[in-house]
This record gives C-alpha cells, structure tokens and sequence, in this order.
C-alpha cells in the first residue's frame, strides 16, 4: 500500500491526470472494435459460402471471442448495441421462441438483413446464432432450407451492427471521452468524469462475470440451474469469463498508465481458480465438488473487482452513483 | 405580554419592504446537494446555472417546496424524513423546523397553496405506511391532516385551483429505514386532492402493480406521473404515465431497446414547452415525449435524475456534479460543481 501511495505521489507530480483514458482506447478499445467487426465480416462471409453449421462455427466463435474484448464496456453506442448483439440473460428463452416461430411460419423478415433488424433483440446477435449453430432443435438444416438463409441474415446483421458499432466508437464516442471537460462537450464535463464512465463499465463487467456468468448457472444451492449457463450449448461459458476478465485486466492497466501489483495478482487468482474447472460448459454444476469450484472462481472474482475498486478506483476519486443508489 | 405571534407581526412590519426571491439572488431553481466533503447544503440555482445561494443542511435532502412570494424554502429530509427546515433563501436563517406529528414522518416532498398560505407536507403514518398531507398555517404551525387514500405517498404537486395531485406509491417501508414491506400486494394510485377530499383516483391495470407511482408534473391539463418498476427486473415496462382529469391514463414508453436502458426506473419527471422528460439515473438517460406519450429522443449523462423545466427545454442536474440544459435533445453544460446534486430541482 504504502508502494502504491508513493506511486500515486509520482504521477500526480508528474502530470494532472492518474488516469490514461487514451490508452484505454488506442491500446484496447478502438483495436478491440476494429476486430469485433472484422470477425463479424468474416462470419457473414464464412455464411454466405456455406450456412451449415460445421462451416459456420470456427467463425462463429471466433467472433464470440472479438465481442468479449469489449463486451463489457456498455456505454456510448455499445449501451444500446449490446442489446442487439448480445441479448443474454434470456431468462424466458425469448430469442429461441422467437426463431422458431419465424423458422415455422417462414417468417419473411428473416431473409432480409435490413428487414431483420426491426426483429426483437433476443433473436439477433451472436447467442441467438448460437441457438441456430448448436441447438438440435435448430442446427439440422439443410443448404437452401429457410434457416440456412435465416442463419446468413442474421450473420450479415451482426456484421453490420458491428461495423456500425467501430465507426461509431472511432468518429463520435471515442472523441467525446478523448475531449472530456471541453466547454462543448456535455457528455463529460471534466477528465475525471471520462475515467470514471470507463472505470464503472470495467467493474461492470467483472460483476457481471460472477453474477451473472457464474450466478446464472449456479442458482441457489437448492436449485442449480445448468442450462442457464451462458453459451453451453457451445462449450465456451468457461472461455467467456476467461477472456473477459483478460480484457478488463487489461483496460484497467491501461487505465490506471501502469501495472497495479494488488490488482494483477486478484486477478492472476481468478484465473487460477478459473482453470481449475473440470467442464466448460458448467454442465456440472449439480455436483456439489464441482459447484464448489464455481463458488470459489466466483469469489476471487468478486475479489478482483474490489482490487479494481481500492486500488483503481479510489485512487482516481472515483464514487459510486450518488442518485442511482439512492433509490427514491 | 407579547405573543410569538404579535412578536412576529411587528418584526414584519418593521422589516419593510417584503423580502422577496431578489433577496436570494432571485434564483430559478433549488436543489439540495452533498457536498466534497461530506456535509450537504440546499442551493440556490441561476438561470444561467450559476449558484444563488448556499444553506447548509443537518443531512441528506430529498426535495424542496419554495413559498410562491417570500424567499422561503421548505427543505424535506430523506425518506423517512424526522425533520423539515423552512430556511430564509435572503438571509440564510432557519425560520422553523417542521417535525411530523408522533408516529408520523415525512417523506421528501411538499407544496405550498397558491397563495402561500398554507403548506401541505408528503407523510406516513410509521405503523402502516398510510398517506397523509400534513397541513401547516403560514407560520408553520400544524393545522391537522388529509389522508391521500393510499399507501407509501412520495410526491405532492399542486394544480391550478389548489387541487393538489398526489403519487402514492404503494410501497409500505420499515417505519426506521426503506425495507419495502409489501411488495407482492403493492397498489400504487394517483389521486387529486381538493379541499380535504380525494376527487379523483387513477390506478394502472392489473399487471403493472408492480409500478410505483412517485412523481408529478403538470401542463395545460396533462399530469404526468413517473414510476418505478418493483416486479421482475427483465420485464420491460412503461416508466411514465400521461392522464387527462376524468379520462384514462396513457402509458407512454421508448423502443422496447432503449426502454430497457432505463433500468425500469424513473427518479423524476417535469414538463416543459409541450414535452415531458423523466430522468432514470440507474439507466443515466433522460427521455423525451411528448404530451401524446409519442418518444422523441434520449440523452445520456451519468447519474442524472434533477429535472426541471427552462427556456427552450429541460434543466437535469446529477451526482457527478452537472448542471445542463438539454434543447431538443441537446446537451449543453451550464457547469460543474464539486458536489452530488440530489434527486430534485425545485422549479420558483
């Protein structure tokens, strides 16, 4: 601590901000962006040669992976994208019901792209691709069949929401948290509010790893619930938190301009704890050993996120919502 | 022997001419604030943004009602509120400190009568969270009480001809602090109140039980009411209400996406020129329909929730600190402040 104090001393002696919110956003953000649509691109691409799903999936996942970069920052343009590319929890499987309900009445907004995008968000996006790629019920179709052209217009929406996605972060919400505290600039009228909108959205994130990515499936002791863990049909709910918390890790460094010893080593035990689990998809989470290592990833995940809190957070002055908490 | 009272009169007959709102800076608005270091204070606010004046508080405020012609400010503790300060905004003094009758406590808003004569103060009775406005005479002394017909009232508004509206939000709490007690069975009403009787009562349908009614504004016949959802968080609902007198209420939403952004809450509304905007500092977004409950557009700032009506379109403030004014949708900050603006402007 006392390290750490004398090295918050240097760099308020050094320069008037702690935090790096370029960094964050030349370093990951803008790459990570950049990336999502490209995978998204090549998605759509990989569809429209083939729409079967043993062609589809490498990219598919591949895509998945990009989104996990910066899936967790649900702010500017991503606040309301993330809806519509990322639809999860679903908690009354809206997005299935909704597709098989288009699939068996040959809906015709499911094979146009820009007549998919007025569909409801649960049945765009990745996890409702998953649905198509991975779910018995769904992933038998033929080339030529209604869900093979479903399956292409909704991997060409994607990408278009994801290239709309980068051009929006790179020419208007990027600039806006670059140009915080700049007379015309109403969205953050000081530098401090810029870190703290990113600083928010990466303790967001690794909150809604535990509560939600773990929480999801674990339930209550009483009542796991392993088929609401996040894209088990496809295998990858352990990788999703994974990468997730590798891509905060990494903002927050950014963020802070340097390496945060606490915070690295809360989350270096996260991931330890994380690689201790035995089925990637959380299948297990009936058996109380395997429930058991859930609860502890969750934990040092939680721990993580206060690391990011004490270490970070306070340090740049950053508080919780003061009317958001209130309640009133 | 000199009464308080005649004591009072001749201090006024001396203090000629009538202290008005010019002597606190004439200040638009007024919003209750913490402050860097902890302490909070009520704020005079300028038209152009500008601090008027600054009062300090013994604790966290809620809102305010500002008598319609003295420079005088009713300052509402939080919920569940012991005390109210009626605070001089000219010269700074505290002129009295309201304290609900035994068994009774405020909860964070309150209206003056036209006239200004009479103050009208949001409670619960403690034991089962029944609503009543408070009744106090110009010297602040309690006159008696009028129930609201419902259950957990947060905010009072008052309506050309005195009739006064009031959002009872349903919600039954823990008479020490706001464990919600009732949550399954809530009933949220909104009911206008003139003279000592409830004259009307508006409740939504079945299913949105679960919405609290809990606060008002008011333009050219049209009362808007904001709510906050208590039900199944992933359920997507109507945040703002929009009723005509003797007419049903019209719910009015977003685009089922952006709808969901607010975060099924909704921590004030306020009208201005023909619109309505409510304000959800979960969702840090404020929304703009208009009088028909037809969507016209959102604004994103973090944490915003005050919100009140200016030249050309809506004053918010929030808990970062920010004063702006939001034209068409348009954000413009008017300042920065190091302090947590609370929930509510109070509009003069």
């Amino acid at each position: 601590m006392r390290h750490l104090n004398a090295l918050a001393l240097l760099a308020l002696t050094a320069s008037p901000a702690l935090a790096d919110v370029g960094q964050v956003l030349d370093a990951q953000v803008l790459p990570g962006t950049a990336a999502f649509a490209e995978a998204s691109t090549a998605l759509a691409t990989a569809a429209a040669a083939d729409c079967r799903p043993a062609a589809v999936t490498d990219a598919w996942n591949a895509a998945f992976d990009a989104w996990l970069a910066i899936g967790h920052l649900r702010m500017g343009p991503q606040e309301l994208a993330a809806l519509t590319i990322a639809f999860w929890p679903d908690g009354r499987n809206s997005g299935r019901r909704t597709l098989a309900r288009m699939i068996e009445g040959e809906d015709a907004m499911g094979t146009d792209a820009s007549d998919f995008a007025q569909v409801s968000a649960a049945a765009r996006g990745l996890y409702a691709l998953e649905t198509m790629l991975y779910d018995p019920d769904f992933a038998s179709y033929e080339a030529g069949s209604y869900s093979c052209t479903l399956v292409q217009v909704m991997a060409q929406d994607l990408a278009s929401q994801a290239a709309a996605l980068d051009l929006a972060w790179r020419e208007d919400f990027a600039p806006a948290l670059r140009s915080a505290g700049s007379p015309d600039n109403a969205q953050f009228l000081s530098a401090n509010e810029a870190e703290r909108a990113i600083f928010t959205q990466l303790h967001g994130g690794v909150e809604f790893n535990a509560d939600q990515r773990l929480g999801q499936p674990m339930g209550t002791p009483d009542r796991p619930r392993p088929t609401r863990a996040e894209t088990w049909r496809a295998g990858r709910s352990q990788r999703n938190i994974e990468l997730s918390m590798a891509a905060i890790q990494a903002m927050a460094q950014s963020l802070a301009g340097h390496s945060v010893e606490a915070v690295d080593s809360a989350f270096s035990a996260a991931a330890y704890f994380g690689a201790g689990i035995e089925d990637p998809a959380f299948q297990d989470v009936e058996d109380p050993q395997a429930r058991f290592r859930l609860e502890s990833w969750q934990g040092r995940i939680r721990a993580a996120g206060d690391a990011l809190i004490v270490h970070i957070g306070e340090e740049m002055g950053i508080a919780p919502g003061f009317n958001s908490l209130d309640g009133d | 022997m000199t009464s308080r009272r005649t004591f009072l009169a001749g201090l006024m007959a001396v203090a000629a001419p009538k202290p008005s709102w010019a002597d606190a800076g004439s200040p638009r608005w007024l919003a209750c604030a913490r402050e860097a270091d902890g302490t909070y204070a009520l704020f005079g606010i300028a038209e152009d943004g500008a601090d008027t004046f600054r009062l300090p508080l013994p604790a966290r405020g809620h809102a305010g009602a500002a008598h319609p012609t003295r420079p005088e400010a009713v300052a509402f503790a939080r919920r569940p509120g012991a005390f109210a300060l009626v605070l001089d905004c000219g010269s700074g003094a505290l002129i009295r400190q309201l304290t609900p009758p035994e068994g009774m406590q405020f909860n964070g808003h309150g209206a003056f009568t036209e006239d200004g004569l009479t103050l009208y103060t949001v409670e619960q009775r403690a034991s089962d969270s029944q609503g009543f406005l408070g009744i106090w005479d110009s010297e602040y002394r309690r006159l008696g009480q009028i129930e609201t017909g419902g259950i957990g009232p947060h905010e009072v508004l008052r309506l050309p001809g005195d009739v006064f509206a009031v959002a009872n939000g349903g919600i039954a709490t823990d008479p020490t602090d706001r464990t919600k007690l009732n949550v399954p069975e809530m009933a949220p009403s909104l009911v206008y109140i003139q003279g000592d009787e409830v004259v009307e009562r508006v409740a939504l349908e079945p299913s949105l039980h679960f919405n609290s009614i809990r606060h008002l504004a008011h333009e050219d016949g049209v009362l808007a009411f904001a709510m906050q959802w208590e039900g199944e968080p992933s359920q997507v609902v109507p945040l703002l209400g929009l009723h005509r007198r003797g007419e049903a209420p019209i719910l009015a939403s977003a685009p089922a996406e952006e709808q969901a952004l607010m975060q099924g809450y909704a921590g004030s509304c306020a009208f201005s020129d023909g619109e309505v905007g409510i304000t959800s500092p979960r969702g840090n977004r404020l929304h703009r329909f208009d009088a028909q409950g037809t969507f016209l557009g959102a604004t994103a700032r973090a944490d915003v929730c005050g919100l009140a009506p200016c030249p050309g379109g809506f004053l918010t403030t929030d808990g970062g600190g920010g004063v702006l004014q939001v034209t068409e949708g348009r954000a413009r900050p008017l300042g920065l402040r190091s302090r947590s603006w609370d929930n509510h402007v109070v509009t003069l």
